[in-house]
């Protein structure tokens, strides 16, 4: 049974592309039924919508979102009873805006880190109005991304391996992991699709949670 | 146990990741929709029917397999299925990719594939009579014309049925 | 999550595997144990699936199966 009700609610905030205010918004530690309800009912029209439009715009499909084939039902019911996989949610205004599964079992590619324990992240999306990558109409949501590779280096510090994270990013988000993560690019791979695979060393994660932080 | 994310650090986040995206993920080894499975138990009949329509359909506008999965953005192997797999159990989202590119109902569809139980299955019963009526030719005969005309109109979003 | 304790009896050579790991792996006893709980429980989900359990060797593709009764 996917759970009802998140294990922990840690309070974030989103930034509203319209006013460029930040809105209340809460980290849920485990994606629940009510977030695949949002899922189904509010992500898949909206992406079959945006999907149209990017069709009658006669942009290429190499072009069109590479995520669009995901069931996070199947992802969630796959994982359920696993102690090795956790997920996370970003919820505001009611609506799930992105969410994230991880697991706990593979281990660092990264030279000096080779053979290490860290937090891989298995997904990672953004509800299709907070995405920059499906038509014309700007993302509504901002820092969802960033808030959650937040909670999987906390997670990695909470589980003894000192930050450090792991994953395959679609081939549009390069560029995020890269310059706005700064994790390390390990090039690409050839037995994951040839996504690129990225790596954050714990000292690098430090600086991730510290940076910005303020006072 | 929560994580320790301030306010500050979300406003900073929200600049840093102004126009980028964020996917991160493997990307073909899920189709999409799977969990709407279950009605496995539907009738193969109506399968047949269902795979027959997108044949006919799929030749009438003269399309060959690997040409309708391009322009209705679907895996060839789940459109071969879809036509000569009565067992195969279709996605929602190839049904909703083929009903757009046909310009027929989605709910009907998914009602052929056993995917959903349609309330008022008139249209199943039909699409069935008219897909029993069809050969396989490689050339679509006039009567398949007028089969797949009878199925169009069956299978539209505002037939009446009886 | 509330969590819960046990005590747990080892004998001097687990104890010394144990630490020797959690040396390697720079890991607490506490982590390196639930590491191996979550790992166990994998595999053994891929065994009742019917899959075999391999190790490959990288160079020269070689697999050996690792016997699980």
């Amino acid at each position: 049974m996917i759970a009802t009700a998140p294990s922990d609610v840690t309070p974030v905030w989103l930034t509203d592309r319209n006013t460029n205010e930040l809105v209340d918004a809460e980290l849920w530690h485990g994606i629940v039924d009510r977030n695949l309800a949002d899922w189904e009912a509010e992500w898949i029209p909206d992406l079959q919508r945006r999907l149209k439009l990017l069709n009658q715009q006669k942009v290429e499909r190499r072009f069109w979102p590479q995520s669009r084939h995901w069931d996070w039902r199947d992802k969630l019911r796959e994982i359920e009873r696993r102690l090795a996989n956790l997920s996370f949610a970003i919820v505001a205004q009611d609506m799930t805006q992105a969410m994230m599964t991880i697991d706990l079992t593979k281990r660092a590619r990264m030279p000096g880190h080779d053979g290490q324990h860290l937090v891989y992240i298995d997904f990672l999306e953004a509800a299709p109005w907070n995405r920059n990558d499906l038509a014309e109409e700007p993302a509504r949501f901002g820092g969802c991304g960033l808030i959650l590779i937040n909670a999987a280096i906390q997670q990695s510090i909470l589980e003894g391996f000192k930050g450090r994270i792991g994953l395959h990013s679609l081939p549009q988000a390069n560029s995020f992991y890269a310059n706005a993560c700064g994790m390390t690019d390990l090039g690409q791979d050839a037995t994951y699709e040839n996504l690129r695979y990225f790596e954050l060393d714990p000292d690098s994660a430090r600086s991730f949670i510290e940076k910005g932080k303020g006072e | 146990m929560t994580f320790d994310i301030n306010k500050t650090w979300c406003r900073n986040a929200g600049t840093r990741e102004d126009g980028l995206d964020i996917g991160a993920g493997v990307i073909a080894a899920d189709p999409m929709f799977t969990h709407e499975g279950g009605a496995d138990e539907s009738p193969e009949a109506s399968r047949l029917a269902l795979g027959r329509f997108i044949n006919l359909m799929r030749r009438n506008q003269g399309l060959s397999i690997e040409a309708l999965a391009g322009k209705a953005d679907i895996e060839i192997g789940e459109l071969l299925s879809l036509e000569n797999n009565a067992s195969h159990l279709p996605d929602v989202r190839t049904l909703y990719q083929l009903s757009e590119v046909f310009g027929v109902s989605q709910e009907k569809l998914m009602g052929l594939s056993g995917l959903t139980h349609a309330n008022d299955d008139d249209y199943v019963e039909e699409a069935v009579r008219y897909a029993a009526k069809s050969a396989s030719v490689e050339v679509l005969s006039e009567d398949e014309h007028a089969i797949l005309n009878g199925l169009i109109s069956v299978l539209s979003e505002n037939a009446k049925h009886k | 999550m509330s969590k819960k304790t046990m005590t747990l009896n080892l004998t001097e050579a687990e104890m010394a595997v144990l630490e020797e790991l959690c040396d390697k792996k720079d890991l607490s006893k506490t982590v390196l144990l639930r590491q191996a709980l979550r790992l166990y429980q994998r595999v053994e989900e891929r065994l009742e699936k019917g899959d075999k359990l391999f190790f490959e060797d990288e160079a020269s593709k070689e697999k050996a199966e690792i016997m699980m009764l």
